[in-house]
């Protein structure tokens, strides 16, 4: 032993010292007993896995098994560190982490004993290098703009075009009337079927139950044919959920609602924008089209969303 | 046997000067706390994660190219799903105990970051993080942000619906990242959701660039560890300048391996009975398609809840726009980490306190700490409360709305009753003295000349090792 590890001062406990000398050493015989039938368990535990696995396995048996094994195995260690092991009581000293200003000193001579010359010198000579540093650092981080294209004008823009028919999940063409009154459906542009941003909540609603200004009702054929953009203004989850009887759009993800028949604007929830409405017509075979894109982006807020559209 | 283990050790040390070395690293002393085996926990979770880990990546394919499910489970026979989702299908229902593998890794997941939280906790309310362990602190933290980062990624692979919903809504956060969100998205991403990229992206970073961090940074926590010494609860003969424990060798090891082995054996039987993720039943991820109940992993749900509480306050500068998802979900956890990553300075600025620490204060001892750091914690609890909003609506048969309103005025109010309350209750209990992590000396009976008992107590009297406790102030000197 080292004088930096002396033995420390040892809690005692008096009712448990009298009995230490006599029961010890039944003690040691009781845990050792009980750590070799811990392992015994563990090793029965490893065959059983063997045996589960080759017969076909099952996860609930094997993931038993696996516990078993590496809890049995945890016991033996845990009784023989408490019973078997002397678990004498240690100090150990701390030594000092600082080096001390003489160190510091001795540090800084090695560092600058041949280059600070130099540098000190040629300051000229410094500053081209941290340049040259700083043009290199520069020049690696170039590949990272591969790694997406610009943003450009694709966040404002959807696949949906002056004359888009409205087609459903498998791209068969909607028509009027086709959904039944209250009900709603998925749709996408023809030949676009899929895409996310795209997507579309196509909503029969009663008559005169929409409250809409004069140019956004011209795009609401029959004054029943409503639609807007499935994606959620607030963070982008599809608003999945309709709620007929008060005409509510609801986000299953963070519960922001959109009132359908007011242009479908938030009243309650974390959305802050109405889904934007999808202008919609009727082509002569009865087939519901798209008058245009949608007149604002879609989706969550973005930095730039309401500038160069 | 002896001989030739004789032989090897001379071997190495004749060339790496090894026996010196492997002496002082086993009579290293560990204090014998509970509370010590918090961030072990943590270690060995992130064991079975590499292991369980490993396996995974043997059979899944990060590729969203489209094929039809031909496999055993009948409900998505003939469906169209991508390559990553009919990977993980094939890993759960064919490969020999690949649910099992499967099951473990997320189950340790979920403990890992419950085991980095409550280590963090103990660090926080017991000021180990205080001079010299800032550095550590800061290690930490940095190992905090890559487990959730390890975490976030890897529930995304299966490429699940509900999973892919958790990726929209991350898009949605970096999108609202003012003046660069565009641009971070695109590059992180690789273009507009949902790009094609992405599952290949996320599998490079959960299996590679956050894992390289991740071991890279335990091991520098480790080494500051061994190089500055544990701290430890103030006791009989424990000094600024000692530690007391228990040595590496034999005492901590077998306790360590013993709790890797608990560990291993929990997590192996969550992982065997306990099911979770069970992506079969999400079904593919479709841009267009929403399951609801959404709820992510535990360690998200704060995030979650966040956005599920903001106010939908979006903002329009000279044109430009701020979303409304800023505010929880960018400027919240901005200042909420930064706080965190920031405390030791933080508190060093109010307490002036310079001096090395080595002994821990009682949380009780530090009243302003702990009721700032029970009042930070009730804001996450709230907002974790409201990302399950929709289940107690459910439950308690009261409207989502109800309680989204409740807990709104609960993240104002609640911080500030836990404060004040946590406070209280501190310094009443440090008026009473008692010292619940001392191991308690002992008494000594005697008998006296006139045939009573007298008790003697065999606590040494207060020195340098026990600090009284301190009136005011976060931090007790």
């Amino acid at each position: 032993m080292t004088d930096s590890d002396q033995q420390g001062s040892e809690p005692v406990d008096v009712d448990r010292q009298t009995e230490v000398g006599q029961e010890h050493h039944g003690d040691r015989r009781k845990a050792e007993r009980r750590v070799g039938i811990a392992l015994a368990v563990a090793i029965l535990a490893g065959i059983g896995l063997f045996v589960v696995y080759f017969t076909g396995g099952q996860t609930q048996i094997e993931g038993l098994l696996f516990a078993v094994a590496f809890g049995a195995f945890g016991v033996a260690l845990g009784i023989w560190a408490n019973h078997l092991l002397d678990a004498r009581e240690v100090v150990e000293e701390r030594h000092e982490l600082t080096s001390g200003p003489a160190g510091r000193e001795a540090f800084e001579a090695a560092l600058t004993e041949e280059v600070g010359p130099v540098l000190g010198r040629r300051s000229m000579l410094l500053r081209l290098l941290v340049g040259a540093g700083g043009a290199l650092g520069l020049a690696l981080l170039l590949p990272v703009l591969s790694l997406g294209p610009a943003p450009g004008n694709t966040l404002k823009q959807t696949p949906w075009r002056r004359g888009s028919r409205v087609v459903d999940e498998e791209g068969e063409p909607v028509s009027l009337n086709q959904v039944p009154e209250d009900g709603f459906l998925t749709v996408f542009p023809e030949g676009h079927d899929g895409a996310a941003d795209a997507q579309t909540l196509l909503i029969h609603v009663r008559p005169g139950s929409l409250k809409l200004p004069p140019e956004k009702m011209a795009g609401v054929p029959e004054g029943t044919h409503v639609a807007y953009s499935k994606i959620c203004t607030h963070a982008g989850c599809p608003v999945g959920l309709y709620r007929a009887e008060s005409q509510t759009l609801i986000c299953p993800c963070h519960q922001s609602q959109f009132d359908v028949s007011d242009g479908a604007k938030p009243f309650f929830g974390p959305a802050a924008r109405p889904l934007p409405q999808l202008p919609l017509g009727v082509d002569e075979e009865g087939i519901l089209v798209a008058q245009g894109d949608f007149p604002e982006p879609v989706g969550p807020a973005f930095w730039d969303m309401n500038r160069g559209r | 046997m002896t001989t030739m283990m004789e032989r090897s050790f001379k071997y190495l040390d004749e060339r790496l000067g090894s026996a010196s070395l492997a002496r002082t690293a086993l009579r290293k002393v560990f204090p014998d706390h509970w509370s010590f085996l918090l961030g072990e926990i943590a270690l060995f979770a992130l064991v079975v994660l590499i292991f369980t880990g490993t396996f995974l990546t043997f059979f899944y394919n990060p590729s969203i190219q489209e094929v039809v499910y031909d496999g055993p489970y009948e409900p998505l026979r003939g469906a169209h799903v991508s390559a990553a989702y009919n990977s993980v299908l094939r890993l759960s229902f064919e490969v020999p105990a690949g649910l099992l593998m499967r099951q473990t890794h997320h189950w340790a997941a979920l403990v890992f970051l419950a085991a980095i939280v409550i280590h963090l906790c103990r660090i926080f309310f017991t000021g180990a993080f205080r001079r010299p362990r800032e550095v550590n602190w800061l290690v930490g933290v940095g190992l905090l942000f890559l487990a959730l980062g390890e975490g976030f990624t890897g529930y995304s692979l299966p490429d699940d619906l509900l999973s892919g919903i958790g990726l929209r809504i991350f898009y949605a956060v970096t999108l609202a990242i003012p003046v660069v969100g565009t641009w971070v998205t695109y590059l992180l991403f690789g273009g507009e959701f949902p790009a094609p990229d992405i599952i290949s992206r996320l599998f490079v970073f959960h299996i590679m660039l956050l894992p390289a961090l991740l071991l890279a940074l335990v091991g520098v926590h480790l080494a500051i560890l061994v190089l500055q010494k544990h701290t430890q609860f103030p006791g009989p003969g424990k000094t600024e300048r000692n530690v007391v424990g228990k040595r590496l060798w034999p005492e901590q090891t077998f306790k360590s391996v013993s709790l890797l082995l608990f560990t291993t054996a929990v997590l192996a039987m969550l992982g065997g009975i306990a099911q979770i993720n069970p992506v079969w039943q999400f079904g593919p991820f479709e841009p267009f398609n929403v399951t609801s109940p959404a709820q992510p992993d535990w360690y998200i749900g704060f995030l979650d809840g966040a956005l599920r509480l903001g106010p939908p306050w979006d903002l329009n500068l000279f044109g430009f726009t701020i979303s409304e998802v800023f505010w929880p979900a960018v400027l919240f956890p901005g200042i909420a980490f930064g706080i965190l990553t920031l405390w030791p300075w933080i508190e060093r600025r109010f307490t002036k306190d310079r001096a090395e620490h080595n002994l821990l204060d009682h949380p009780r001892d530090t009243p302003v700490r702990t009721g700032i750091g029970a009042a930070g914690l009730m804001v996450f609890f709230i907002m974790f409360l409201e990302g399950g909003n929709d289940i107690f609506g459910v439950l308690l048969g009261v409207p989502v709305e109800t309680i989204t309103r409740i807990l709104q005025w609960g993240l104002v109010i609640g911080p500030l009753v836990t404060f004040l309350a946590t406070y209280w209750i501190c310094r009443s209990l440090s008026r009473t003295r008692l010292r619940p992590a001392q191991i308690n000396a002992g008494v000594r009976l005697s008998r006296t000349s006139d045939g009573g008992y007298e008790t003697v107590s065999l606590e040494p009297p207060a020195e340098d090792g026990e600090r009284a406790p301190a009136a005011t102030g976060p931090h007790a000197e």
